[in-house]
This record gives C-alpha cells, structure tokens and sequence, in this order.
C-alpha cells in the first residue's frame, strides 16, 4: 500500500518544499503505522462501537438495568367446583360444636336408624325432623369456668347460665359432686385441672342434605332461620317465622329446590342439593349463576356462558371428575414476563427475570469494561513499580522482588478465583463491594507478568549508551528510572496491557459464567450467559445466550488486534 | 548444567512452600466450611451430641482445631511424606480419588494438543511465509479469534449446535446411558465419543496463541542474514523453507511444547466443567466449592509443581536444543 502512494507522488514529480522534505516524529510513524493496518482498525471500531454501546446506551435506553417486565397472560383456570349434595350438611346452634368425630357417628346412626349415638364418652340423641333432616342434642356446653383461689371466673356462659343455676353449681362444685338440677334442668360438671366445663343436654346442631345458596353478597343466615326453612319445607307450607321476620317460600317439589322470599317479596335464598363453590377466595357466586351451572350440568353441555357484573359475556367450561364438575375460564394473570422473544420493545427479549436483555447487556458492558481497565490499571501500578525497581537496582533486590514474582506466577490463579468467589458467596457479600473485591483480586493476581516484562526491558536498556550518558549528566535516580527508563518500556506496556484487557473482561466472564463473578442484581456479560446451565433455556431460549457471548467475543477481539496493531506499529522490524 | 537444575530445584521448593501457605491461608477463610455443615447435619440426628461438640470434636479430627500456621506445618508435614489425607467431599482418600480421575484429564489434555500442534504450527508457518497475504490475514483473525472466544461460550454453542440440534452427541457426561449394556470395545468407543466435543472445545481455543507464536518465530528466522545466504547461494525456495528456516523455527517451538508436557495432566477446569467430564479439573472445581480443603490444597499444589516443572523444562531444552545458549 505504501508504495503506491509513494509511486504516485514519483509521479506528480512536483519538487514543492512540502512533498520533498516529510519528516515524521516517531510518534506520528507509530500512529501512521497504527492507522494503516486495517485488522487494528477494525479492533478499533470495535472497541469504540462497545463503548458507545455500553456508555451511551445505557443511558438512551428507555429501561433500567434490574427493571422488571410484567404481562398479563390469559390462562385456563379453575374457577369454581359444583357437585350434588348428597351428605349431610351440619348447621350448629349458636355457641354449640359438634365434633368431626360425632359427625361421622351421626351418618353411622342414621344409617343404622339408631335413636342415639356415642362419640367421645359423649352421648348424642338425634330427632328425626323430615326426608333426610334431623337435629341433634347432646351435652351442650353451658359454661366454662375457671377455678382459681377459691374464686370462680365464668367465660362463654349461655343465655340459660341464670344466677340461680350459678349459685347451685358453686354448691355443687364445692361438694364435689359432678351432676346438679335446677329448675328441672339436669346439669354435668366435667373438671380437667382448673378448667370446669359445665354442660346440659341442649339442641346441637341441624343435619340436611340441602344446600343454602343466598342471593345477595353478605347475607348470613341464621341456625333458627335453617332450621324453620328446613321445617317449612318438609311441611310443604308456604310461609314461617324466624328470627323474628316473616318468610315465604316457595318449593318447587320437582327439582327438589325451594326459593325463599323475604316479607317484601324479594328473593331472600335458595334450597337446593346443589352445591357451587369457588376456587378462589372471596369470590361471590350469585344464585343466577349457581342456576346457570345447574342447567348447563343437567342439560350435559360442556360450557355455558354467563354475564359478569360488567354484563360480559364469559364462557365457562365444564369438567366433570368422579361425582364432581370443575368449572374453569380464561382469567388473566399477572406474570414475570420473562423468556419473550424479541421484538420491538425489547430487542433481544427478557431473560428469566423478565428483565430486558438488551438493557442487561448495555449495562453489563459497563461493568465489564470498567473492571477491564480497573484491573489493568492495578496491575500496571504494581507490575511498573516492582518491575522497574528490580530491574534497575538488581542485586538482592532483584532477587527478593522476582521470588515474589515467581510466587505470584506459579499460583493457579482460576482456581483462587474460583474459592475466593465461592468463599465471597458464603459470606454473602453485597453485590456492589464483590465487584471491588474481584477488580482487586483479579489485579493483585495479575501483575507478576507484567513485573517480569518490564524488569527484562529495564535490564537490557540499563546498560545501553543513552542511560549512560544519564547517569553521566548526573541526574536523580528517580528521574532515571521514570523519565528515561520507563518511557522506553512503554511501548510494550500498551500493547501488553491492551491484551490482558482482553484477558480480564474474559477471565471475569468465565468467573460471573460460573456464577461467581459478579451476581444479581448487577449485569455483567458473563453472568447474562450463566442462564445456559439450564439445558432447557440453552435449547430453547437461543436471544438470552448468544448475543451475550458475541459481544464478549467481539470486545477480546477488537482488544487483541488493537494490541496485535499496536505490537507491529512500534516494532517496525517485522514489516519487512 | 546439574549444579543449575539442583538450584532451579530449590528455589522451586521454597515458591512452593509459599504458593502453599498462600492456598492454605485462603482455604482457611471459608468461613461455613464443610465441617461446620457436617456438623449441622450430624447434630440433627435423633440422640445426637450437641453441634458444638460435635464441631469441637470434628475441627479436632479434621486437623482444624489449631491454627493457621501451625495447621499448614502439618499438613506439610503429612504432604512431604506423601499423606495427602482423605478427601471430605469423596470421602475417600485424595490419592486414591486423583488416581481415579486423572488419567481422563491426560487422554482430553494429549488430544487436544496434538491436534492443536498439528493444526496451529503448519498454519502459523504458511502465514508467515506469505506474509500480509490473505491467508496471513485469514490465519490471523482465525488465532485472534480463537484467543478471543471464550471457553464456555464456544462450549455452549458446540453444544447448541452438536447435541441439541444435531443430536450426535450427549450434552454431559464422559458415558452414555446404556453404558453398562456395551462390551469392552464399545465402551471404550462410548467414552470416545463424549470426549470429542471436549477435545474439539479445548484445541480451538488454545491453538490461537500457538499459531501465533510460530508465526512470529518464523518470521524472526525469515529475517535473518543465514536465510538471505541461503537464498543468495540459489537454494530452491523449499529448501530454504523447510530445512534452513523451519529447523530452527521448531527450537522455540520444541522448547514451547516441552514445557508443556508436565500441564497435561493439569487438567482443563473450564471445559471439564462445562462438559462434567469426571477429570482432575471438574473433581477440583467441586470440591473447591465444597470448601473440600484436602483435595483442593493438593490440586492446588500439584497444579503449581506441574507450572513450575514446565518452567525448569522449557529452560532446559532451551539448552539442550540450541548448542547456542549457555546455562549459568
């Protein structure tokens, strides 16, 4: 190339001062070099497009480094289980319990058509009240009463616990006896340390197959209101007292079912054997829409449509597992949205965090980068210092800074690495100090190279002519060492240094790769690849893997032909 | 000569000691070490002593009750008579483990440079006899590259490409599933063939600096005035190539490659990894973060011997091959 342009001028043959007599400094021959060999030129671009990518970009782009995406996806879930009654549904009377252990015994008895029935030394009497409807009695609890310094506290006493019945049991207690009667009314003392439970036989709770469905949010009904629907209902009437208010119903003995009404004609609840209930939490199921479920199951559709409170139409499907009906719909759901292929909005997808890659690698560049020079910078401080006293001073010196160089040298450093990261974890160090940590480890580490470069240049141009006539002039050592010597290894300081640029953002990557480099929250290129150990995202996800990889890639190249241009510029041997 | 190796000899003892007591120190950091976990779990069992006894009494059995200076004095003690103890993490003794691993770190290490040899010294001398040429450029960027690439990445997308695409091979491992099932031959064949992505991982990535290196050798020879006699006694160009100027290409090259030797069984930490295969790399990498002190202080240290052996070997086959250099 260069005679070319040299032939070129030849021909011109102009003889003007300026074409005939070019003298160049020695820098502008490094840098004329430098700029005509076009690997480094490429290196260049790279480097340069890498720094406007993660500086720039990083700023300009719209999305912080740990933002996290979400989207709504619509999936199938379940929204509601139906089935048909057909056990018993126990409704308890205010402040009375009934044992899961008695429940069973009471299907048992019932079964067996027995008047009575055990559970837990516990006698149970049970009343049959109509078609599958029955109370039941028992020791009820009358009173819990604690027993402490002669002195009696009462808790949860029943509206019957009289003073007349209080009076009678202290007596009672106090004589040690565990029954008493008042006013005709046979009472049980049961002692268990301090505690004394007094209990009487006394109406339990309700058993029947129908199911209440009310027709207004909130609506709780009452055992006295159950209890007299259940009792209308077998009755057939039309109308009874509960509670105080007046209700009507109205049965429709074909389905089994009866609608209650209020006094003011309004519909109050719903009889039924059939039972919705919903998966989530909180969720009304309206009377309409537990009829509409209904009609969809009896008529064996597999979905059914039904108005929302915002009068949309929604579809349900139907599912029917053994006896029961699993009513699901599309619902939309909150998500990571993580593992997006790219697109407009984000470029190179989500990673599994449902950050924006793209984003990621901008600012994982930055830290990439910055650790790159960062830890050359240190090497370079310590490898320039102790290399350049060796070299000069030699003798003992010499000698105890090259062992510790040779230790430095011979230590294994991937492997420290890795226990140091791996120790880092265990102490589990912030984020942000683990990357100062590893800039200073990945530097303490490196610089013996460097030191036993220079000491091998300063030993050759110690004894040259010009440091001679240094020493001659009779200046400092300090200004011999820096402003003569020095200089001199520069060169090979760049280009060493621009290659183990290289070195280290790949050192770091392979550390944050094996997850312990730099960590969440943090993004470095290294860690953004760490995703692949899941073969499942390596496979399936290729935009979370491979634009990271390229970029670390391209980085270490542009550095190496940068430092590979460099070499050749200041050694002009070489070129021929 | 023998009086210069039995130095190099000693002062690589005393680097060692400090590499050791350097490693050793570090390993000591761990602060939730193995023991302490072992102990945690041992303290759980029903009827068990207490986790502190049982610390006290495992750091006691373990050697980790004293401390640090007088802990590396016994280790050394028992390392210089060849008692590497038992490793934590295998629970078998670090001899007995290394024996196990380390001949599959040799086989993928041999490979790998012999294609790497074989590959990057004919490319590295075309490039430099035709230099600034195309296929100097193109030989160039291909070593810039291959120093470039990082292990895993490249690894990953062999993978990528070989085993998920393709299917040809496993993903990880050193045997396949059905591994058991084969004859002698074909398990030999099996191991083969998982050591293949391994192999290819490791000779492109660290064939890029030999290329390089034998470039710059060659191109120094070809500048040198026995080269211009040669070419102006008329000798063919070919003679001039390849027995005037490749002969002495090869003594750096050979001295290169002899220091190598002993790093063979060093074993590749990455690409193991990466590839799970059972070497001395992956079973180092596990056990240092285990915190597995006994098999990492001694991979630590072999791996450190072995630089230092390829050190004093490159020196003297520097000697041995060019009559030209004088030892003192």
């Amino acid at each position: 190339m260069s005679n070319n342009t040299n032939s070129a001028d030849d021909r011109q043959g102009t003889l003007d001062d300026e074409s005939r007599v070019r003298v160049l400094s020695p820098g502008m021959l490094v840098a004329k070099r430098f700029f005509r060999n076009r690997l480094a030129m490429i290196g260049l671009f790279i480097i340069v497009a890498m720094f406007i990518f993660s500086f720039i970009g990083g700023v300009v782009s719209p999305y912080g480094e740990a933002q996290v995406f979400r989207t709504v996806k619509e999936t199938m879930t379940d929204y509601a289980g139906a089935s048909y009654n057909e056990d018993y549904k126990f409704t308890m009377a205010d402040g009375q319990k009934l044992s899961e252990m008695a429940q069973s015994k009471f299907v048992l008895a019932v079964h067996d058509e027995a008047k009575n029935f055990e559970a837990k030394d516990q006698t149970y009497t049970l009343e049959k009240l109509g078609n599958d409807f029955y109370r039941i009695y028992g020791a009820g609890t009358v009173a819990d009463v604690t027993y402490m310094r002669k002195l009696y506290t009462y808790a949860d006493t029943d509206a019957s616990f009289t003073d007349d019945v209080k009076a009678a049991f202290e007596k009672a207690n106090n004589a040690g006896q565990t029954e008493f009667e008042v006013n005709g009314n046979h009472y049980q003392i049961t002692v268990s340390g301090r505690t004394i439970t007094v209990t009487s036989d006394r109406e339990l709770a309700i058993a029947s197959k129908y199911v209440f469905n009310v027709y207004t949010q909130g609506t709780e009904l009452s055992y006295d209101f159950k209890c007299q629907a259940e009792q209308a209902l077998n009755a057939a009437q039309s109308s009874f007292q509960a509670d105080g208010n007046k209700y009507t119903i109205d049965i429709d003995a074909a389905n089994d079912r009866a609608v209650i009404s209020d006094a003011g004609g309004k519909q109050y609840a719903l009889m039924s054997h059939f039972a919705v209930s919903s998966s989530t939490n909180g969720v009304f199921l309206s009377v309409g829409y537990i009829e509409a479920a209904e009609e969809a199951i009896t008529a064996k559709e597999k979905t059914f449509t039904y108005k929302d409170t915002d009068g949309k139409e929604i579809t349900y499907t139907l599912e029917q597992k053994n006896a029961q009906y699993v009513i699901r719909n599309y619902q939309k759901t909150q998500l990571n949205d993580n593992y997006s292929s790219p697109s407009l909005k984000h470029l190179c997808g989500t990673d599994g965090n449902g950050m924006d890659i793209m984003t990621r690698l901008m600012f994982g560049g930055r830290v990439s980068l910055m650790i790159g020079f960062v830890v050359i910078f240190i090497e370079l401080f310590i490898g320039v210092i102790l290399g350049g006293i060796a070299g000069f001073f030699g003798g003992w010196v010499d000698n105890i800074i090259m062992r510790i160089v040779d230790i430095f040298y011979c230590i294994p450093a991937m492997p420290l690495y890795i226990i140091l990261g791996s120790i880092m974890d265990k102490m589990k160090v912030d984020p942000k100090i683990r990357i100062y940590f590893l800039c200073i480890v990945l530097g303490v580490l490196g610089w013996a190279s460097i030191a036993r470069m220079v000491r091998g240049q300063i030993l050759s141009l110690r004894e040259q002519e010009f440091m001679v006539a240094a020493e001659a002039t009779g200046i400092s050592t300090y200004r011999r060492i820096f402003m003569h010597l020095i200089p001199n290894v520069i060169p090979q300081l760049i280009v060493v240094a621009t290659m183990g640029l290289g070195d280290v953002i790949l050192t770091e990557a392979t550390l944050s790769f094996l997850g312990l480099g730099v960590k969440y929250p943090y993004a470095s290129w290294g860690n953004i690849i760490n995703a692949v150990n899941d073969s499942y995202i390596m496979s399936t996800y290729w935009f979370v893997w491979i634009p990271a990889g390229m970029l670390i890639l391209l980085t270490v190249l542009g550095f190496n032909f940068i430092g590979d241009g460099l070499r050749d510029a200041f050694d002009p041997k070489m070129k021929r | 000569m023998r009086k210069y190796i039995l130095k190099r000899l000693g002062i690589s003892l005393i680097i060692l000691f400090f590499v050791a007591l350097i490693i050793y120190s570090i390993m000591r950091c761990m602060p939730s070490s193995y023991v302490e976990s072992l102990a945690r779990q041992m303290s759980q069992k029903p009827g068990a002593k207490s986790y502190q006894e049982w610390l006290d009494q495992l750091n006691k059995a373990y050697g980790l009750d004293v401390g640090i200076v007088p802990g590396y004095i016994h280790w050394l003690g028992q390392a210089v008579r060849g008692n590497f103890g038992d490793s934590w993490y295998w629970n078998v003794p670090v001899l007995t483990k290394f024996k196990q691993v380390i001949w599959y770190s040799f086989a993928l290490a041999l490979c790998a440079s012999i294609l790497e040899y074989a590959i990057a010294i004919p490319l590295g001398i075309i490039s430099a006899r035709k230099q600034y040429s195309h296929t100097d450029y193109a030989v160039t960027v291909i070593a810039l590259i291959g120093i470039s690439l990082p292990s895993f990445f490249f690894a990953t997308i062999l993978k990528y490409i070989f085993s998920v695409k393709l299917g040809w091979f496993d993903l990880y491992g050193i045997v396949g599933r059905n591994h058991e099932t084969y004859g002698p031959f074909l398990q030999f064949l099996d191991i083969c063939k998982h050591m293949i992505l391994p192999i290819l991982t490791l000779t492109i990535v660290s064939m890029g600096s030999m290329m390089r290196y034998t470039r710059t050798n060659m191109l120094e020879v070809l500048n040198s005035d026995y080269i211009r006699t040669a070419r102006a006694k008329g000798l063919s160009e070919h003679r001039v190539i390849y027995h005037h100027a490749f002969r002495n290409t090869l003594i750096p090259i050979i001295t290169i490659i002899g220091g190598s030797l002993p790093g063979l069984f060093g074993g590749a930490l990455i690409t193991e990894t990466l590839f799970q295969i059972p070497g001395i790399g992956y079973t180092g990498y596990q056990c240092m973060t285990q915190g597995d002190i006994p098999f990492s202080m001694f991979y630590l240290v072999f791996i450190a011997v072995l630089s230092l052996l390829g050190n004093l070997l490159a020196d003297v086959l520097y000697a041995v091959v060019d009559p030209r250099v004088r030892i003192n």
